[in-house]
């Protein structure tokens, strides 16, 4: 059978289309550069960050020295702990990537740190105890994720006064389940 | 049901579940939901070895066109059909059911596009060939001459013309796929770091 060759327009009218969706996606990409090449939304911890290159370098991907640039050492001296202060700066001695441990780009409500300790009480525990950091009840050690030992203390001991003995040391973590829904204390 | 539409079920029911496949074994390789499969080293692995199936699908018209022999190479056609479902499939096994970047989405779409109207088309050219055959036979068997049988089935294969609009599509889409697939490709290694 006689080869028929395409129709004449079907080239150029793609080659049209797609010229027009690359000027497009350049127009795009100084606009919203997130919704073009973004694998998902920021977290809100770094949702005000407008440029990509703000983390990444080109070609080499998200590099520890753009990140040090806001999480500097006297971001860490004014906004940490001592421990975890001295954990990052050890990390940082030993050229450790960030993302090893953080992650990005997961959505706004995503847990940017691997294995970190999910406070397992739920937010409930803020309101029914009328505190607001993991702190006031417990001690941690160098990462968030290690050793969280109670601190003997005023709120531990009147937790433990209430609830009729439902309050006991390796029950407290189950708020929630007698709680329903973070309801009546 | 006809003969073509039970084909073209079977068909559209294979490819719906072969990439419904691809997608849910993602989605088991994604074993911890805030780290999808497509995002580690093996997810961009599967990403290459899909890119490469999708390359060797250009030999065919390479050859097609500017083959010595001047002859229709059959079995690069064959690799044709065969990397054109399996390099897809791959890329779909690469991206799981995470849409969320336009210009992926948009490569995605542009693949899909070509990958469906070549299916399409070679259903509907096979379909019409066989349907060809048949007649012819069916002449031979009523007595008639080669030649009358040529002009009677030429008006038939005519009409298979209208089915080139399959080819129309499955071609000239190519460069879109193939511009949106670069820009994807350099806009990841951008991103992400070449050794990542």
């Amino acid at each position: 059978m006689r080869y028929h060759p395409l129709p004449r327009t079907a080239m150029p009218v793609v080659a049209l289309a797609t010229l027009v969706l690359i000027i497009w996606i350049g127009w795009g990409t100084v606009r919203s550069p997130a919704a073009l090449w973004a694998p998902g939304d920021l977290s809100r911890y770094h949702v005000d960050i407008a440029g990509c290159t703000h983390c990444h370098e080109p070609f080499r991907g998200p590099s520890p020295a753009r990140c040090v640039t806001c999480h500097s050492d006297r971001s860490f001296e004014s906004r940490s702990t001592p421990a975890v202060m001295t954990w990052h700066r050890e990390m940082v001695t030993q050229q450790t990537a960030c993302i090893a441990c953080h992650t990005e780009h997961r959505g706004a409500l995503a847990h940017i740190t691997d294995r970190a300790k999910v406070n397992p009480h739920g937010e409930f525990v803020f309101r029914a105890t009328g505190t607001n950091s993991c702190n006031t009840c417990h001690e941690f050690g160098a990462r968030v994720a290690e050793h969280p030992t109670l601190k003997e203390g005023p709120i531990l001991k009147q937790l433990y006064a209430k609830g009729r003995g439902a309050h006991q040391p390796g029950r407290m973590a189950q708020c929630l389940a007698c709680h329903v829904g973070g309801g009546q204390p | 049901m006809t003969t073509v539409q039970r084909r073209a079920l079977v068909i559209g029911v294979v490819a719906v579940a072969a990439v419904a496949g691809a997608l849910i074994f993602e989605a088991v390789l994604s074993v911890e939901p805030a780290s999808p499969f497509g995002h580690t080293r093996n997810g961009h692995a599967i990403g290459w070895l899909g890119l490469a199936s999708i390359l060797l699908v250009f030999v065919y018209p390479m050859r097609k066109r500017y083959s010595p022999a001047r002859r229709w190479p059959r079995g690069w056609f064959r690799v044709h059909m065969v990397a054109g479902i399996l390099g897809p499939l791959l890329i779909f096994l690469h991206s799981g059911a995470h849409y969320h970047a336009l210009v992926p989405v948009l490569a995605m779409v542009s693949m899909v596009i070509v990958v469906l109207s070549g299916i399409v088309g070679q259903a509907v050219h096979a379909m019409a060939v066989r349907a060809l055959n048949d007649q012819r036979r069916r002449f031979q068997q009523e007595g008639l001459s080669e030649h009358d049988i040529d002009s009677k089935l030429h008006s038939m294969a005519s009409q298979e013309e209208a089915f080139r609009i399959w080819q129309a599509i499955h071609a000239p889409m190519t460069l879109m796929f193939v511009a949106l697939t670069a820009l994807h490709v350099v806009g990841a290694l951008f991103f992400a770091g070449v050794l990542s």
